[in-house]
């Protein structure tokens, strides 16, 4: 039984944090968690990363404190060519990273709940470039069942 | 020394990317209340989910009928597979009814996607997204049953809840409402109605222990108009059904999740809902369990209910009362036929509820029995914990969400009947917010099983049966063609002769059935367009077929143009 603490030494003695050790490439969502930044108007920004001969974003898992609407500026600082495509609410919102380059994404979400991006190029996906933007938040009150509160898990 | 990033712009549609076309046509600015209504006047137009508010699913279109459909081949093909990791990207299944007007079709997928095509050509026209949360709760599946379409507008739901309208010529959107609490296992998966200036959809999510409702939305500003839930609280009509004590009422299922039928003279929904929970432990809900597994007819108006008939009283397998009701008349009354997934044919009066008769559908039926004129004794059932109970049909039903249709021409109903069994162990397990709520575990036979699609009249004798050897698991059309066609999970589409059941065509179209035929014309040729695409709850209703192989194709067929 591994415990929480134990669980990024664990991965690390594994290899499965990065590429080309334990597994081939590296297991999805092990990598870095951050928040997004709350604006006043309730509009949120955040930065995302791919860094050199990682081949997982940075954050792998980037937490929106609600539902709404996300500046990214997005970083390619590898030494090749990937790309970002992100959940929004309308149509995917793509964008092409060449090498060393930086670029802007804007994205709408409803959460609560959790979405994927990635990389879909060749099998970047798999080998690390998968990651995931959890929405925290509740439904509306006007859309929530007319009940008493009930017990959660 | 810094160097310089390359800059890549900013992120853009991943569909401006697709090659798509544009903007439609302004085809469904004059879609209204009496075009819908009278939506059978222009066969050429397939303009809301069953055709007609009546829900036969019948079509007078004829130009493809008993003597040429041999002919019929495939016109065009709409292929939509897509990229990424998608919420139950092992459970997405395509089960829309493509909507037509005036050349434009529009359609709905999994996973929030709507598309508006060329309905001559299958060109896409416009697509919309909506980002669709990958943990969303999901009992039956990613899937979507179809769109609505009025007032330059284009509706649909998506499997968080949130029910979308779209400018149906641009496919923006013009107002999003959210329905549903996705924290506690409410999901959408129903197309919606309109009707008036109203568009009405239910909720899904009867496995997680929630309160079914439906609802209503302004067609021009998206306000909410009413609510109606399907199970009463304490002190209301129907309370009395549900235990005096306790919260089963506030768990207590009755979901709408499938689109209801409407009678302008009597200005009542006729709506089908969903089995109660825990599905399988009656024991923590004793009682009744109004309104669920129950016919019930909703003033359109106040969202009020005014009569209801139910199926299955304390139902513990599974047996939803979800399939449509279909209006029809005979012998100057006005009637409402209903293919129960309890294994009966239950045909009662529209105005008031009063049963007219009820006939068995199925062979094998052994969970209990009804007798013609309504008396319920049920035989074998999940009663006590850890005792498997097998019994006929299983929690699918004689007949799934899929649908029948009936053809005024030959006033026969076409039903796609499912005969299989399954087995339930009692399972008590606490109520948790979310969390699956069965009271069983549960396994569906993937042997003995038989399938066909049926003709009955109005009094609910079989006229003829074409017999198959899996379960029919997807809706059937009838045309004035004297056709009915029917699509196997083993991926035949097939034309059967509406008067003898004999086939008289067949295509294989590579992915097993699970949707709604449509069929349309554009300048006088007729089309029958077939969303395909195997998937969904097939544990549930086809376990046999599990391993196939998925599919993401609209496939439209017409006779050769020379013809």
């Amino acid at each position: 039984m591994t415990t929480t603490d134990d669980r990024s030494a664990l991965l690390r003695e594994l290899g499965l944090d990065r590429q080309n050790h334990g597994t081939i490439g590296r297991l999805l969502a092990v990598g870095n968690v951050a928040r997004a930044e709350d604006g006043p108007d309730g509009r949120m920004k955040a930065q995302i990363r791919i860094n050199a001969d990682e081949l997982a974003f940075d954050p792998a898992v980037l937490v929106l404190p609600h539902g709404g609407t996300v500046d990214l500026e997005v970083f390619n600082d590898d030494l090749n060519t990937h790309c970002m495509l992100f959940p929004s609410n309308g149509d995917r919102q793509f964008i092409w990273l060449v090498n060393h380059s930086r670029g802007t994404a804007t994205l709408n979400l409803d959460g609560p709940g959790y979405y994927w991006f990635s990389s879909p190029t060749g099998n970047d996906e798999g080998r690390g470039l998968t990651g995931a933007i959890a929405v925290l938040g509740d439904t509306p009150p006007e859309a929530r069942l007319d009940r008493p509160d009930q017990p959660r898990p | 020394m810094t160097v310089e990033y390359v800059d890549a712009g900013h992120a853009i549609n991943q569909g401006d990317l697709s090659g798509k076309s544009g903007d439609a046509p302004p085809v469904a600015q004059s879609v209204d209340y009496e075009r819908i209504r009278n939506a059978r006047s222009e066969p050429h137009n397939w303009l809301t989910y069953y055709g007609a508010y009546d829900g036969q699913r019948y079509s007078p279109l004829d130009q493809i009928n008993t003597d040429n459909v041999k002919n019929l081949a495939p016109a065009w093909m709409f292929q939509c597979g897509s990229s990424g990791l998608i919420a139950g990207a092992s459970t997405y299944s395509f089960e829309a009814a493509p909507l037509v007007v005036d050349g434009v079709m529009y359609v709905s997928g999994w996973d929030g996607w709507a598309w508006a095509l060329d309905a001559r050509t299958g060109t896409e026209i416009w697509r919309y997204k909506h980002a669709t949360p990958f943990d969303v709760s999901l009992c039956c599946g990613n899937v979507n049953r179809g769109m609505a379409v009025a007032k330059g507008k284009a509706f649909y739901v998506t499997p968080n809840a949130h029910l979308l309208a779209l400018d149906a010529v641009t496919g923006k959107p013009v107002w999003d409402k959210v329905y549903g609490d996705v924290r506690a296992g409410e999901s959408a998966t129903v197309a919606p109605l309109v009707v008036k200036n109203l568009v009405i959809v239910g909720s899904s999510g009867g496995e997680f222990g929630v309160r079914g409702h439906l609802d209503a939305f302004d067609v021009d500003t998206g306000e909410h108009q009413w609510r109606c839930y399907m199970v009463p609280k304490p002190g209301e009509p129907g309370s009395e059904t549900w235990p005096s004590d306790g919260e089963a009422w506030a768990r207590g299922g009755a979901n709408c999740w499938v689109t209801g039928t409407f009678d302008p003279e009597t200005n009542l929904l006729y709506v089908g809902t969903g089995n109660p929970a825990p599905d399988f432990d009656g024991g923590v809900r004793e009682g009744d369990n109004l309104y669920t597994d129950s016919i019930v007819a909703v003033d359109v108006d106040s969202g009020q209910i005014r009569w209801h008939y139910q199926c299955t009283p304390h139902d513990v397998w599974d047996y939803d009362s979800i399939g449509e009701c279909i209006l029809f008349e005979k012998d100057g009354r006005k009637l409402l036929g209903h293919f129960d997934k309890n294994g009966y044919f239950f045909v009662v009066d529209r105005t008031n509820g009063q049963l007219q008769h009820i006939t068995p559908f199925v062979d094998r039926i052994d969970w209990g029995t009804i007798t013609r004129d309504g008396k319920v004794t049920p035989a074998r059932y999940p009663d006590k914990e850890g005792d498997p109970v097998h019994f006929f049909p299983g929690p699918a039903g004689a007949k799934e969400w899929t649908h029948a249709a009936y053809s005024p021409k030959t006033e026969l109903f076409y039903v796609p009947v499912q005969d299989v069994g399954a087995t339930a162990t009692r399972r008590r397990r606490e109520f948790k917010e979310s969390i699956p709520y069965w009271g069983a575990g549960v396994q569906v036979d993937i042997e003995d099983m038989a399938g066909s699609v049926s003709a009955f009249d109005a009094k609910g004798q079989e006229k003829w049966r074409w017999r198959n050897e899996l379960p029919m698991c997807a809706s059937v059309l009838a045309t004035g063609g004297d056709l009915v066609f029917a699509g196997e999970p083993s991926g035949e589409f097939n034309a059967l002769d509406a008067r003898t059941g004999e086939r008289l065509w067949q295509f294989q179209c590579g992915s097993g059935h699970h949707s709604s035929p449509t069929t349309y014309s554009i300048d006088g040729r007729q089309y029958i367009a077939v969303p395909v695409g195997w998937g969904a709850w097939a544990e549930g209703f086809l376990p046999g077929m599990l391993g196939a192989g998925h599919g993401s194709a609209l496939i439209v067929f017409a006779l050769p143009e020379s013809s």
